[in-house]
């Protein structure tokens, strides 16, 4: 999946009042991406390949089209990035990394292709113990776990993130291999992150940001402790994202941008809070970000499209129910059915 | 990440065949370097000439995390553990210079920012006697490389590898070098990110990095004092800057040093009381004067400020020894300065909201129900609210709820 913009750009001002959502562009957009090798943009976003895939894949999913990127070619890709460590890069012969482990992790899952992973993934020998399959890409989250503070490193050389918590969280859940670390140290944490209002940032201290507080909700949903947020206080700094032209912004007094669509959204479904916004304004603000004909989501109207306000654009829209779209969960952003394949159908019920 | 914030134009050009042919040799170009880069390292050739050819590739794309790690290896396991080496290398460094990179760089940075010349100026030589081989080649490679990177970063501010390689960089400094020369090279960064802060008040990444860099410059491994006062200063100084009310960043950082400040301090009680309240004058005449009652930065820190009156518990708060008397004492005085805010100002929706929630706070404060003038008064205050921002009239619904139980 290649993260090169355009060749589309959002639609403006022409749009005709009833916005529709054009289901055949995005799909063809999103089958395009992979043939535009003759591109230099192609070989200069690599390093986003295995995201772009999950981007690209998931909004595929919500569009009812999961068949739409083949399903063997998908994880051979997906196995062709794991690295030695059990981890995986984002592309063949790339450093594994945790955001683009959670990446491989989640498009295993949406394809079914678990198995495989325990059949044809990388065996890793650590402390004595050999691992494969499921339980070497375990091994390789957990180890990247801060052990005093409950956070977690991005790769080895120790960058802490509380999106690289969230990733280690989800990753770890679908492989139903919570257990190799301290879930209640990485709650505690998230606790420690949290601001006067209500929201989170990178790590304790910081700046509340739409993105942190999505991941860090997201991770507590996962550890099944939303009972730590301040519910009121975070969907009142959460429903102030939204601008007059009916966008989100990522922190007070900035720009609307579709990919907040899904941070906040996201967020304040996950403190049952999404109704503080005005859902009708926000679908039609990310309805004008698409490129009707090309296919594809820009971040505002009028700029270039490219997977990622694509994905997020689509799963927004699926969070506002709008109509047509698969049903998508806003902890880990894909689509509830799969979540009920792979952790059961009662999943979520404890959060 | 992806394209943020570019315009496309009007119709869009297909490639000619000769822009087709050029695009094509730059990809071939690109990947044979990366080709190259990683057939050197699975040689193990950790040499000075790999190292150039990484900067090559990352001048080009500082998105490549996989050649940022093979650059810390060609440190971690060639360059800087040389000691036998060490001297040669120092020389070449001065005159061929390590890599190529601070002429390059410096030459970047004369058209682009002054920073780096002007913080090499005041920067004194290496002080150090070279014990072990330690300081001297590692010094000067870890120089060379903050120099690589500056450029790349004011290119690319928003780069998430950028920041992170930089910080091991200096990190690899505290561990090989002495600590006064580590703490130097911290000293420099915080004059690097004050500039770029500069240049973008509100990046994320540099009030981040600006923590980093305080906190190693107070820990003790660097023989560090609290700067909790110059840092205190300093979002004194950002928030009268340009934009500075809007400036939610540089509040945020006030919210979180004043009570390190005030302990640090050691104040007492009457010292914390005048402290809370030349807060409180500073937010409300910046309301007033630059007619920013609309502007949310402000209105959270105000908020900020009332959280230590009212969120009592698992909060900062900057007067402890206030008793639940001397906590209405204060909402009660904020809820009359919001009601003479209102005068001129009456489509301020932050005003309506505030009067609410105080309101609502100061009766939980004195353990009551809202009386009839109360409530009179928040449905007349919320019904201005409705009709100010129906953009959330769900949560005014949800208000509304909650002002009747």
């Amino acid at each position: 999946m290649a993260l090169v913009s355009g060749p589309g750009r959002a639609g403006s001002s022409v749009l005709p009042d009833e916005l529709q959502l054009a289901i055949q562009a995005h799909v063809k957009y999103i089958q395009s991406l992979d043939t535009r090798r003759d591109e230099l943009e192609y070989w200069l976003t690599e390093h986003l390949r295995l995201n772009g895939l999950y981007w690209g894949l998931t909004a595929l999913h919500l569009l009812n089209r999961p068949s739409a990127l083949p399903r063997q070619e998908t994880i051979d890709f997906v196995l062709s990035c794991q690295a030695e460590n059990g981890g995986f890069g984002a592309a063949p012969g790339h450093d594994a990394h945790l955001l683009s482990t959670v990446s491989g992790v989640q498009i295993l899952g949406m394809v079914d292709g678990f198995e495989e992973l325990e059949k044809r993934g990388k065996v890793v020998k650590v402390g004595g113990g050999e691992y494969r399959g499921k339980e070497a890409v375990g091994r390789y989250l957990a180890g990247l776990q801060n052990r005093e503070t409950g956070t977690f490193t991005g790769d080895e050389w120790g960058e802490e993130d509380t999106r690289f918590l969230y990733a280690g969280l989800n990753a770890l859940s679908l492989l139903g291999l919570l257990e190799l670390v301290d879930v209640d140290l990485a709650v505690d944490y998230i606790v420690s992150c949290a601001n006067f209002d209500g929201g989170y940032g990178v790590s304790p201290g910081a700046e509340s940001h739409s993105g942190q507080i999505f991941a860090c909700l997201a991770a507590l949903s996962i550890a099944g402790r939303i009972d730590t947020v301040d519910k009121d206080k975070l969907g009142q700094w959460l429903s102030e994202r939204q601008v007059d032209a009916g966008g989100l912004n990522g922190r007070p007094e900035k720009m609307e941008d579709v990919c907040y669509s899904w941070w906040v959204a996201s967020s304040l479904t996950m403190i049952g809070r999404l109704h503080w916004i005005d859902g009708a304004k926000l679908s039609a603000f990310i309805l004008k970000c698409q490129d009707p004909e090309g296919g594809g989501f820009a971040d505002r109207p009028g700029d270039m499209v490219d997977v990622f306000h694509t994905c997020f654009g689509i799963a927004g829209l699926s969070l506002l129910d709008f109509e047509g779209l698969e049903e998508v969960d806003a902890v880990y952003c894909m689509p509830k059915k799969v979540l009920e394949r792979i952790l059961g159908p009662r999943y979520g019920e404890n959060d | 990440m992806a394209s943020h914030n570019v315009a496309r134009p009007a119709t869009i050009v297909p490639r000619t065949e000769q822009e087709r042919i050029e695009e094509e040799r730059e990809i071939r170009q690109y990947r044979e370097l990366e080709d190259l880069i990683k057939a050197k390292i699975a040689e193990r050739q950790y040499t000075v000439e790999v190292l150039e050819l990484t900067s090559k590739l990352l001048k080009k794309n500082p998105e490549c995390y996989t050649i940022w790690n093979v650059r810390r290896r060609l440190l971690i396991y060639g360059l800087f553990s040389k000691p036998s080496d060490s001297s040669l290398l120092s020389t070449e460094s001065q005159n061929t210079s390590l890599t190529g990179i601070p002429t390059t760089s410096s030459e970047k940075l004369s058209s682009s920012s002054s920073i780096s010349s002007e913080v090499s100026r005041t920067t004194p030589q290496n002080p150090a006697p070279q014990s072990h081989g330690k300081n001297g080649t590692t010094l000067d490679i870890i120089k060379a490389d903050l120099d690589f990177l500056f450029p790349l970063m004011l290119k690319y501010p928003k780069c998430y590898w950028l920041w992170n390689y930089r910080v091991w960089l200096l990190q690899e400094g505290n561990k090989r070098l002495e600590a006064d020369v580590a703490r130097e090279l911290w000293m420099r960064e915080l004059g690097l990110v004050g500039k770029m802060l500069v240049k973008d008040s509100r990046n994320f990444h540099g009030w981040g990095y600006r923590r980093t860099v305080v906190s190693e410059l107070e820990s003790s491994k660097l023989n560090g004092r609290s700067m909790v006062e110059s840092e205190f200063e300093y979002t004194t100084k950002m928030i009268h800057g340009d934009k500075g009310l809007s400036n939610f960043s540089a509040w945020h950082r006030r919210s979180k040093l004043i009570p390190r400040l005030l302990d640090e301090r050691n104040a007492d009680a009457a010292t914390r009381r005048k402290f809370l309240d030349d807060e409180f004058d500073l937010i409300i005449s910046a309301m007033y004067t630059d007619s920013y009652p609309y502007a949310q930065s402000a209105w959270f820190y105000y908020q900020f400020l009332m959280t230590t009156l009212t969120d009592y518990v698992g909060h900062a708060t900057i007067t402890p020894n206030f008793k639940p008397v001397d906590r209405s004492e204060y909402v009660i005085r904020q809820l009359a300065i919001l009601k003479d805010m209102l005068d001129g100002a009456e489509d301020c929706k932050w005003i309506y909201n505030a009067l609410i929630e105080y309101t609502m706070a100061l009766c939980q404060i004195e353990g009551r129900g809202p009386d009839s003038d109360e409530k009179q008064d928040c449905e007349a205050w919320l019904a201005e609210l409705r009709k100010l921002d129906p953009l959330r009239s769900g949560r005014w619904d949800d208000l509304e709820e909650s002002l009747r139980k």
